[in-house]
């Protein structure tokens, strides 16, 4: 008779699970802590740090600019990186292939060399320390998710739905405003979700390329690691931590609610 | 000419090309102006890359630098196929509550996760506690320590490696081990000669994605790991804030990249880009 023994084996996989989360269970009590320093288990608990988080401007201002650099990357990613993988997924064209690669390069460019590379171009191009230069050098590295997530999106897109359309005599736009786009809506929403938070989260390039008024907030966590050991930082971490769980949660919500309303067509 | 280009506007050229004019201005024309000056600056010729690999320092960090990498490649693995076995095998409720907390981790920044390993292994946190109680005393600096650092790595790469693995594993036909159990084979040996060898693409997916991002990582080693022994992002870092030397930072940059790059081209000749990510 077959029989395996799975216990020690789930026990393991558990305790690792156990090691992965660690982190959070040691970021989320330390942002309601009274110690004025590193210091776990936390010897008691307010929102002081919160409160400063909110308020001090060397938290506030950051934060500010994380979240328009944040918006500003993710608008001009979808609007670059939607067209291409519809041309992707939907045409064959010389150098396909070669287009692909080289939209998922900056996957594999260590964000240093990166970092270099706009440090010294923005410098000649004036862009070090704006909005523009660090809005530009996120779209760059965001553009491999995007397309990751549209494409894929778009091969289980089912066609027979524009063409039923077509042949009940709707024009091509028409059919893409009320068919093509309704069904990926979702898609963008999760790839939105995801080139935000891959910008509000990048460190490297904004530790190079950012000024003192357009600092991100990853940038000012990095400084205030290093100077001194600012509890406020696990205000900011814990924020930053919630933001993810948002962004995992949404689709994840959205795909449920959608998979209820939506009767498949091909089911 | 003036047609050529009508035409080319009509097929899908109008679809990708703002992607790809953007990706050429803002990625490739910057990384060649690195290329560029690691050759010019300050002076014309391989000065820069002659000078980084007479250094014995600088060669010292590139080999720490792969070994580091080496060591959280592999210590990742180990502890990631367990997870990405027990997710994609038995599934359920415990399948998804894994899948969940590493897709939770996969998202959650580098630079909070290092900041949580930083109280973890700090002078007032519980691991220095926990040693002072079991008799270590004086404790043991634990951070500002490669191990440190090389211990947080592995912490921040291991979803990269259980994500990866999964996607293989999940496509393993759970059959072939109760045909292989059903002819005799015990569990382990029914692992090792079927189990294993299928999961095998996983594993190469996951070693060279975790093993590349590893050679070009700046933020953990910068806080927790020690001074005296620099991984080579590190050194750009310095390079370039400290030294303002865009030569010397530009010729190890491309000296990391052609690392980085060479690694990828090796293995996408054997296992297909394409599967990397998915």
């Amino acid at each position: 008779m077959y029989s395996e023994k799975t216990l020690p084996v789930k026990l393991l996989a558990v305790l690792i699970a156990l090691f992965i989360a660690a982190p959070m269970f040691v970021v989320i009590p330390m942002s309601f802590s009274t110690a004025p320093s590193l210091e776990f288990p936390p010897p008691g608990y307010w929102l002081g740090y919160y409160q400063r988080f909110f308020t001090d401007r060397n938290w506030t201002l950051p934060l500010f600019n994380s979240i328009v650099i944040g918006l500003g990357t993710t608008v001009l990613t979808l609007v670059l990186a939607a067209p291409a993988a519809f041309a992707l997924v939907r045409h064959d064209f010389r150098g396909k292939a070669l287009l692909n690669l080289a939209l998922m390069m900056p996957l594999v460019v260590p964000h240093i060399v990166m970092a270099l590379a706009y440090y010294s171009y923005f410098g000649m191009l004036r862009l070090v320390q704006s909005y523009t230069g660090l809005i530009l050098a996120h779209t760059c590295l965001s553009m491999p998710v995007a397309i990751l997530i549209l494409t894929a999106a778009l091969k289980t897109f089912d066609r027979n739905l524009e063409r039923a359309a077509a042949n009940l005599g709707s024009r091509p736009l028409t059919t893409f405003r009320l068919i093509t786009l309704p069904v990926l809506k979702p898609a963008f929403l999760v790839a939105g979700l995801f080139v935000f938070i891959h910008s509000f989260d990048e460190t490297v390039i904004a530790l190079f390329i950012s000024g003192r008024d357009t600092t991100t907030l990853p940038r000012q966590m990095f400084n205030s690691f290093l100077m001194q050991a600012d509890p406020v930082l696990s205000a900011a971490s814990s924020v930053l931590f919630t933001a993810v769980l948002i962004a995992v949660a949404v689709p994840a919500v959205v795909r449920a609610v959608r998979g209820k309303r939506a009767v498949s067509p091909r089911s | 000419m003036g047609s050529s280009v009508s035409r080319l506007l009509r097929g899908p050229a109008v679809l990708y090309l703002p992607a790809a004019l953007f990706l050429l201005v803002f990625f490739l024309v910057p990384l060649f102006n690195v290329a560029w000056m690691s050759f010019t600056e300050p002076d014309t010729g391989f000065g820069n890359y002659t000078a980084f690999f007479a250094s014995s320092f600088d060669v010292g960090v590139l080999l720490n630098t792969f070994k580091t990498a080496a060591i959280v490649t592999l210590t990742s693995l180990i502890f990631a196929y367990p997870v990405a076995y027990v997710a994609a095998r038995y599934g359920g409720a415990l399948g998804s509550i894994l899948l969940l907390v590493v897709t939770l981790s996969f998202w959650t920044s580098f630079l909070v996760r290092t900041y949580a390993w930083m109280v973890i292994l700090g002078v007032k946190g519980p691991v220095t506690a926990a040693l002072i109680m079991l008799g270590w005393s004086p404790p043991p600096q634990i951070l500002f320590t490669t191990f440190a650092s090389t211990f947080a790595m592995t912490h921040l790469l291991m979803p990269f490696m259980i994500l990866t693995l999964y996607a293989v594993m999940r496509r393993i036909d759970g059959t072939y081990m109760r045909a292989a159990a059903g002819l005799g084979a015990k569990p382990l040996k029914a692992f090792t000669s079927i189990y294993l060898p299928l999961s095998l693409p996983g594993i190469a997916n996951g070693s060279v994605l975790v093993f590349i991002t590893c050679l070009g990582f700046y933020v953990t080693p910068v806080l927790l790991g020690s001074p005296r022994d620099k991984m080579i992002a590190g050194r750009i870092g310095d390079e370039i804030e400290q030294m303002l030397n865009f030569g010397g930072a530009s010729a190890m940059a491309i000296v990391l990249l052609v690392a980085t790059l060479g690694l990828f081209a090796l293995y996408s000749r054997f296992f297909g880009l394409d599967k990397l990510w998915r």
